[in-house]
């Protein structure tokens, strides 16, 4: 039996993208115009940043959305994509970041669910474990079958996964970040295993953002920004740094903050604060740092690397296992949110819709509220309804919020305006620190410059501004120094100034190199 | 704020459009075996207007059902799915009961004071499932459901033992003093001043939810808890906070229901308008001041069915078919109209499946 290795690879493409691309109803560009080939029998990456398209370009492969225009090709011949049992009638797998296993189940039980082996109406259990032990056999995925899923450890969950994927003749399977819950040794055996996948003739789609992993596994990359295509290369035929480059972008000269001398006093200081949690996006290992008035300090970071959890000791939703916290010169290492706020946060949360506001009221209602006691806006514990509205009305006008009135839902508003009436609120509080986090993910040109420009105004009257975001021109173009996170440490602090590109930014983020 | 007056339009409109289409399935059939069909028709549609004692039977009918709705939306407007008020119903008419007739105040405050005893008393069965739920994150729909019939059946030993009058047939209380009842409103119903108490109580919760900081509070810890979080609003006070007053308003409305309606207590079964008093609260969006129309509209379809009941060949179950199917329909066309209702319900089915 011959074993067809990567170089011996079948050459004709399996799946072929052509001019693919996605606009959602809401006017949002996942994707425009990208087309490339995969070819039979290897290993192939798609790699971007958060929001570059991959999981969009995936979910079409796998028939879960309809692309606005092109075409698939399977063998060469086009497919009507985006069709119901898509993915079923050609062979492709999925195995999403987040597992869709049903715990209660068992192993068995998750694998057949929605193809069941059947005995008249019912389920012919001893067929379907004796598919399963088969299915486990012939890829060499060992699992007990009888397990109930809640018992197993993630490493065997995901093999679950993949043998769910792998259940119905597939041909082509997509793993979307499998690594991120994986330990080392984890994520070697899983190499392993969908080497010996590859091996057996199965095409594979391996997305990820890690270079490292991209590397040890993968023949050919393609690499999206933006929604487009930046390029598909034969991995052996490039260096990292090309790569990187393709991924973070060109030194696009960003339009910097003109930065302000940031000779304030420090109000907010971190000492070796660490975080006990088992959740990778809050972890923090020994973190100093500090902050002071009229400073912008962007976070840099892939998405999970720590900036939850420094968001979160910082606001009062989690308490650091080690280390202290001082703001304002109060010790607020065990405080509150409600402390927090009471000392002078404002905040941004990431989740504007679940912790920015209320959705189900009234924009009058989420502008005014958390200003309890605020003898301007009631008398005694009654609500004064005319200044209320006064005050809100100017709000909305000031930020610029396009909306049907102030007594119409939140929700009413698009994401953009929103997130002007949320800021509008924060502000109002005249922060001493601010945390911005993810300020204009998703949000309009128009919109986020100028979110940009409020939070540039803030610095000069004095806040400290903690910005989080995933958008690194967004970083350098606000920031006066940008801290890289990874896996809960800072990796680097450094200086805002023309040398600092993405690129420079992305061997941090990327854990490739630390500075401390 | 045009946009929601239209956007209740329109709700209101298919409102309608499904009381009609539950009526032409139902009873359009079932009149047309009548020797007269219109009569049928207008028997139940228009006979609860057509003499002042119907309108008042509709109002009499809607006082205990108004005060459980106001206490079943004080709680889910915080966000806590407590079923309660069934209990703290049943309870506050037994302890109002009890209060009148075994501590005998008597004069003017002797059925303020009554009323007062039985919402304490009542608010029990509010308060404990909610202190599960804050302290201990017991589910509270399960903990309040068991914890009514723990109560009716703690109630019923108290009824048998303590408060039972030796001398009366059956199983009840001893006379409640005249002094401890509620004044009649209207000759030839049992209208009394308990409808003022409704009246007055859903107005007030309504200027407490929408005008007052500590509405707004509620109101956003309920729709938005993280968003509550963020704010560092004080969720588990607040949250504990409405399950007291809830379950005060629930009691309240078992005292009221007793005081007024009767001369003993004579409950040995849930009555049942705490379950009614949750589909007003989901009826009118719950929106306090839309409770009064909800409750009249329950009140109206229960006095149309008695009429149709007692004037017409029609047999007394086809009429609770009927306003059951109307109640039905138009309670799913609302709760698949609330995205908050859905999201509840979508969590029972989570923990159910633990």
């Amino acid at each position: 039996m011959s074993v067809i290795g990567p170089d011996m690879a079948d050459t004709s493409s399996v799946i072929a993208f052509d001019g693919i691309s996605k606009t959602y109803p809401n006017g949002t560009v996942a994707l425009s115009t990208v087309s490339f080939e995969i070819p039979k029998g290897t290993i192939h990456a798609i790699c971007g940043e958060n929001g570059a398209g991959k999981s969009t370009l995936m979910k079409i492969l796998f028939g879960l959305e309809a692309p606005s225009a092109g075409r698939i090709l399977l063998d060469g011949a086009p497919v009507e994509a985006g069709a119901p049992a898509f993915a079923a009638t050609h062979g492709i797998g999925m195995v999403h970041q987040h597992f869709s296993l049903i715990p209660a189940l068992t192993v068995t039980e998750n694998i057949i669910l929605g193809h069941e082996p059947r005995k008249g109406v019912l389920i012919d259990r001893a067929e379907a474990r004796r598919q399963v032990t088969e299915l486990s056999a012939r890829y060499d995925l060992q699992v007990e079958p009888d397990a109930p899923v809640s018992t197993l450890s993630v490493a065997a969950q995901q093999k679950v996964e993949i043998l769910k994927a792998l259940a119905r003749d597939t041909r082509i399977l997509i793993l979307d970040e499998p690594t991120a819950v994986l330990s080392p040794p984890e994520i070697e055996e899983l190499f392993n295993r969908l080497r010996g996948l590859r091996d057996a003739g199965m095409t594979i789609l391996f997305i990820s953002h890690k270079l490292n992993e991209v590397r040890a596994l993968a023949q050919s990359v393609t690499v999206l920004r933006g929604g487009r295509l930046t390029g598909t290369v034969a991995l052996r035929d490039v260096p990292d740094d090309k790569i990187m480059e393709m991924v973070m972008g060109h030194a696009v000269e960003v339009a910097r903050r003109e930065h302000g001398a940031a000779n304030g006093e420090t109000v907010l200081s971190l000492k070796s604060v660490s975080t006990r949690t088992r959740e990778p996006a809050d972890l923090l290992h020994e973190v100093s740092v500090d902050i002071r008035a009229g400073e912008i300090v962007g976070i840099a970071g892939v998405d999970g690397s720590g900036q939850r959890g420094l968001v979160s000791v910082m606001s009062g939703f989690l308490r650091p296992g080690s280390g202290s916290i001082a703001f304002n010169g109060q010790d607020m290492t065990r405080a509150d949110s409600h402390a927090w706020r009471h000392a002078g946060l404002a905040y941004l949360p990431a989740d504007r819709f679940a912790q920015g506001g209320a959705p189900a009221l009234s924009l009058a209602d989420n502008a005014i509220a958390g200003t309890d006691g605020n003898k301007d806006l009631q008398t005694g514990p009654f609500l004064r309804r005319g200044r209320i509205a006064a005050r809100v009305r100017g709000m909305i006008k000031e930020f610029n919020v396009r909306s049907f009135g102030i007594y119409e839902r939140l929700d009413s508003l698009s994401g953009g305006n929103a997130q002007k009436l949320i800021a509008a609120r924060e502000l109002a509080t005249k922060p001493k620190l601010l945390i911005a986090d993810q300020p204009t993910r998703g949000i309009d040109v128009a919109a986020a410059a100028f979110l940009h420009r409020r939070l540039d105004e803030a610095a000069r009257n004095g806040a400290a501004v903690l910005l989080v975001s995933a958008d690194l021109d967004e970083l350098l173009r606000l920031s006066d120094r940008v801290l890289v996170f990874f896996a809960g440490r800072i990796v680097a602090d450094l200086p805002n100034g023309p040398s600092l590109t993405p690129a420079a930014l992305g061997p941090y983020m990327l854990g490739l190199e630390n500075a401390r | 704020m045009m946009r929601s007056i239209l956007a209740s339009l329109v709700q209101l409109a298919t409102t309608v459009l499904v009381i009609a289409a539950v009526i032409l399935v139902i009873l359009v059939p079932l009149s047309l075996s009548q020797p007269d069909p219109g009569a049928v028709l207008f028997a139940f549609l228009l006979g609860p207007f057509d003499s002042v004692r119907h309108i008042g039977n509709i109002a009499e009918a809607a006082t205990p059902i108004a005060l459980t709705g106001l206490a079943s939306t004080v709680i889910f407007r915080a966000g806590m799915f407590n079923l309660g008020t069934e209990g703290g119903f049943f309870l506050g008419g037994l302890g109002a009961a009890a209060f009148a007739v075994m501590v005998g105040i008597q004069g003017p405050l002797a059925a303020p004071l009554a009323i007062l005893a039985g919402a304490c008393i009542g608010s029990v069965a509010c308060i404990v499932p909610g202190y599960l739920r804050v302290r201990h994150g017991a589910p509270e729909m399960v903990t309040s459901l068991v914890f009514n019939f723990a109560l009716l059946f703690a109630g019923l030993l108290f009824l048998s033992y303590v408060l039972r009058d030796p001398t009366a047939g059956a199983l009840t209380s001893p006379k409640i003093p005249a002094d401890a009842r509620l004044d009649r409103l209207l000759q030839g119903t049992r209208l009394n001043s308990g409808a003022i108490i409704a009246v007055v109580a859903c107005i007030l919760g309504g200027i407490w939810l929408f005008a007052t900081r500590s509405g707004l509070n509620t109101r956003i810890v309920g729709s938005s808890p993280g968003f509550a979080a963020h704010l560092g609003l004080p969720i588990t006070r607040i949250t504990m906070a409405t399950q007291v007053v809830g379950g005060l308003i629930a009691g309240m409305a078992g005292a009221v229901e007793v005081l007024g309606l009767y001369t003993r207590f004579t409950w040995v079964s849930l009555p049942g308008l705490g379950w009614t008093g949750i589909i007003v609260a989901i009826l009118a969006r719950e929106n306090p001041f839309l409770i009064i129309p909800a409750a009249l509209f329950l009140g109206y379809l229960q006095v149309g069915g008695d009429i149709l009941g007692r004037s017409m060949d029609v047999p007394s179950e086809i009429v609770g078919i009927l306003t059951a199917a109307i109640m039905v329909a138009v309670t799913a066309k609302i709760i698949f109209e609330n995205p908050r209702l859905l999201r509840a319900i979508r969590s029972i089915k989570q923990q159910e499946a633990k």
